[in-house]
């Protein structure tokens, strides 16, 4: 039997390995990418996209959200990062070996279609939420371009990065550009410069207001079969829905195994996390849904979860609070919750971008597959909450305070999101009615110089203190 | 310009909504539905009974009650509108009739129901597309808002009673039309600031009411403004420059524009001559008919996919109206106009056009700027 510093000594010694397996693992990843590039295209691609770079802070990145936490969870968060970093490499593999092939899609319209087609899918603001988590600093310069070119500063940094990395001429050259009216006015017009800088075909899906009901779903279903002609004409890709079926049938493995770990997220405490939560459903259900790989790494959180329920451990090694995120999450401070993890027990269970009442997908035919798409599109994440009406946006949160016994909101008010800033009063009252508290975090997306992390550091401290009344745990 | 003196009503409706040309309107049983924006059709809201007003929000000077709730770091004309339905200068507003065009107004609406709960709000849903299946879904939501005025203020929305209502709408947009025909001429008979004035007030009293001056304006403008007189070489001295925008709504300031030398003979606004004074069909389904029209003559950023039609439509006009310049004035805190005015200029400006791009509040002020910037830009022109 080994003693308790024997355990302590091993569970040191494990947390130390995975965090070895992973790195190697990161740095083979590169490899692979600079190996199938070839030295030619790979130094014309650094040349071109200079962003690539960034990609060599992975190890960096993954100090960061496993150094401060242990065992199943430390081990989630390592796995996901080393992940993340081998399905941006099959996607940049996409880009540069396929361009005829890839068709950008704005982040709000899951790719599920493209797969089916054959089709390579390059999430258009995936730079701008990738580079932040990377170095909190990537995406000024390119916001800076994008102002300089005549885009209101006072635009959302997301779709303003976005400019700036195609204004700057370092976005990838697709074949077509596929987009929406979601989220929001800003994130719609941008590719109006889009279509006139990389000079692709542009298609904008249309979403009703109003998407809760069968003439929205048939509306929008129709737009999915127009889109479907309009990529048929424009790229090499045919829709296969045999293919597309088995897309389908791998995402509602994902998500069957998404909605285990949330079942888990009930219990006190929290068997799982933060990151593990809402950077995975990002990725592996935002980002790339129908993948094997999405399944697989959905799949192991849940399993590590599970692995912490069954010991009756928690995540964190104290979890003093229960926290909900609104709003996208801060990715110029993307370890904010590791550090308030260890500074005052608070956990991050659920937030904006991770919630959805999606249906599993119906693949029984086509319109039936098309129909749960056009559902799944419409009440995607953070859309929903942006269009409608005002009821959309705080019946989902004060669902989750009650389905997770959640202790306080935190409102990750982007300075740049209009849309929710109007929201703020009624959600200030609401929070009032109801006794939850509220913190407000007032920052910039994407642009640390609006608001230091150090500056988003003492606003959780004020709060935590003077609102909470609450000692550091350190 | 021709010395014709602006009926002193045109100025009065700007500056007072509830004025009393609106107040008797009501009086006499009418009720005012007041809307916003461009895309609902008037002629809806103006069947027996009820008279459209479109919402407008003059003399706000601040708005720190509507701040509270949609903060400050959005578009000024919905936070004034909410600013004054909640101190109660909007009371007499019978029903609002909304459309889901931009974010800030959809949050406008979402905070008007929690905090002032009108008895009569509609939302309209209107597509982000141009094209049949999108003309279909909005000429389906029009129907639905003729159900529910009939329903809450009992009056005839039916077929017949709709297509009377466009008959007189286009009457009194023919009207519209043809004093901002005369402004083509060059020296145009009336200033920008007295057309908007014009236009301002007939989005703000009952078409009716204001018929016979319209009238009458009409009559006298042509009468006096007679065949073009100027050389080739006085032209060169007015320089005729094209307002485009979005909520434009105080007459005063296209003055301070033409104040330096300019004079403004069109306005690519919400409440311009271009585009919206084309007349609706007549004949056929009102509703179908009233889509089509909202969603074909619209040049708002607000639709996608549009961009190269609204540029070809912006230089086609700048041709019709022989405009030397452009002045583009977005309202701070609009992402649509943002984005579009970088992507205009830089279209206007590839085709060889001068164009000054401002950045304003609804609100106006900054007056001696907003002129500097003007000069600046006349001189620019060599003007």
């Amino acid at each position: 039997m080994m003693g308790a510093a024997g355990e302590v000594w091993w569970a040191g010694a494990r947390d130390g390995l995975v965090s070895a397996s992973c790195r190697v693992r990161n740095w083979a990843t590169i490899a692979h990418l600079g190996a199938s590039l070839g030295p030619r295209r790979l130094r014309v691609a650094l040349r071109k996209h200079p962003w690539l770079r960034k990609l060599l802070l992975v190890n960096r990145l993954q100090d960061r959200l496993t150094q401060s936490r242990c065992g199943a969870y430390r081990q989630a968060n390592a796995i996901l990062v080393s992940s993340i970093a081998d399905t941006l490499r099959e996607m940049l593999e996409g880009v540069f070996l396929h361009p005829d092939l890839t068709v950008v899609h704005e982040d709000l319209v899951p790719p599920e279609l493209l797969f089916g087609m054959g089709l390579r899918p390059w999430m258009a603001e995936l730079l701008g939420i990738v580079l932040p988590m990377l170095d909190p600093r990537a995406c000024e310069p390119y916001i800076d371009r994008a102002e300089i070119e005549g885009i209101p500063s006072d635009l959302c940094s997301l779709p303003k990065a976005t400019l700036g990395i195609v204004l700057q001429g370092q976005m990838p050259a697709p074949r077509a550009v596929v987009s929406s009216n979601m989220p929001c006015d800003g994130g719609m017009a941008q590719y109006t410069i889009w279509e006139r800088k990389l000079k692709a075909p542009l298609f904008q899906l249309d979403v009703p207001y109003d998407f809760y009901d069968e003439r929205a779903v048939e509306y929008f279903a129709g737009e999915l079969r127009r889109l479907v002609a309009w990529l048929q004409e424009h790229t090499p890709g045919r829709m296969d829905w045999d293919r597309l079926r088995e897309v389908c049938d791998e995402r509602n493995r994902a998500v069957e195994a998404q909605i285990e770990l949330w079942d888990m997220l009930r219990v006190r405490p929290a068997p799982m996390a933060a990151e593990p939560i809402y950077l995975a459903n990002m990725v592996y259900v935002v980002a790339r849904p129908g993948m094997r790989r999405s399944t697989e790494v959905m799949r192991s959180m849940a399993r590590l979860a599970r692995e912490n329920l069954e010991q009756g451990k928690g995540a964190l090694p104290v979890e003093k609070h229960r926290v909900a995120l609104w709003n996208p999450p801060t990715m110029m401070f993307l370890d904010l919750f590791a550090w308030a993890e260890r500074t005052w027990g608070v956990s991050l269970l659920m937030d904006m971008i991770t919630f959805h009442r999606h249906p599993f997908i119906d693949t029984r035919s086509e319109d039936t597959m098309l129909r749960d798409l056009a559902r799944i599109v419409m009440q995607g994440p953070m859309a929903r909450h942006t269009r409608g009406p005002a009821d959309n946006f705080f019946r989902d949160l004060f669902h989750l305070v009650d389905h997770f016994g959640l202790d306080m909101i935190w409102m990750a008010a982007n300075v740049g999101c209009k849309n929710t800033q109007a929201l703020m009063g009624m959600l200030r009252e609401k929070c009032r009615t109801q006794g939850v508290p509220l913190l407000v975090i007032d920052y910039d997306l994407l642009d640390a110089r609006v608001e230091s992390q150090e500056g988003i550091r003492s606003q959780v401290d004020r709060f935590m203190q003077t609102v909470m009344r609450q000692e550091r745990l350190s | 310009m021709t010395g014709v003196v602006l009926d002193r009503l045109f100025g009065e409706l700007c500056d007072d909504p509830a004025h009393a040309v609106v107040t008797r309107a009501r009086e006499q049983g009418r009720r005012a539905i007041g809307y916003a924006c461009s895309f609902v059709p008037a002629p809806l809201l103006s069947v027996e009974g009820i008279f459209a007003q479109r919402l407008r929000a003059p003399g706000t000077c601040g708005t720190p009650l509507a701040d509270t709730y949609l903060s400050s770091v959005g578009c000024s004309y919905p936070r004034s509108v909410l600013e004054q339905a909640m101190d109660g200068r909007l009371d007499h507003i019978d029903g609002w009739v909304m459309v889901s065009s931009c974010d800030p107004m959809r949050r406008m609406v979402d905070n008007l129901r929690y905090l002032c709960d009108p008895r009569f709000c509609v939302m309209l849903d209107l597509p982000h597309k141009k094209g049949p299946h999108a003309e279909a879904w909005y000429a389906q939501e029009l129907r639905r808002l003729a159900q529910a005025l009939s329903k809450a203020f009992g009056v005839d929305t039916s077929d017949d009673a709709l297509r009377a209502s466009i008959r007189r709408h286009n009457a009194h947009l023919a009207t519209l039309r043809a004093l901002s025909e005369l402004r083509k001429k060059d020296p145009p008979p009336m200033s920008g600031a007295d057309f908007h004035r014009i236009v301002v007030a007939s989005f703000t009293a009952p078409e009716d009411s204001l018929r016979s001056r319209l009238d009458a304006m009409l009559a006298s403008m042509a009468e006096a403004s007679g065949p073009e007189k100027r050389t080739q070489e006085c032209k060169r001295a007015a320089p005729r420059l094209l307002v485009v925008g979005s909520c434009i709504d105080d007459p005063r300031h296209v003055e301070v524009v033409e104040s330096v030398g300019g004079v403004v003979v069109a306005d690519r606004h919400c409440f311009g001559c271009l585009p919206g004074l084309e007349p609706i069909a007549e004949d056929g389904d009102p509703a179908a008919a009233m889509a089509a029209h909202a969603l074909r003559t619209t040049q708002c950023p607000r639709m996608m996919g549009a961009f190269e039609e609204r540029v070809a439509y912006l230089m086609g006009q700048i041709r019709a109206w022989g405009a030397d310049g452009v002045v583009l004035e977005t309202m701070k805190f609009c992402d649509l106009w943002g984005v579009e005015g970088a992507a205009l200029v830089a279209a206007l400006r590839d085709a060889g056009v001068p164009v000054l791009r401002l950045e304003r509040e609804y609100a106006g002020g900054n007056e001696g700027q907003l002129r500097t910037r003007v000069q600046a830009f006349l001189e620019a022109m060599g003007r």
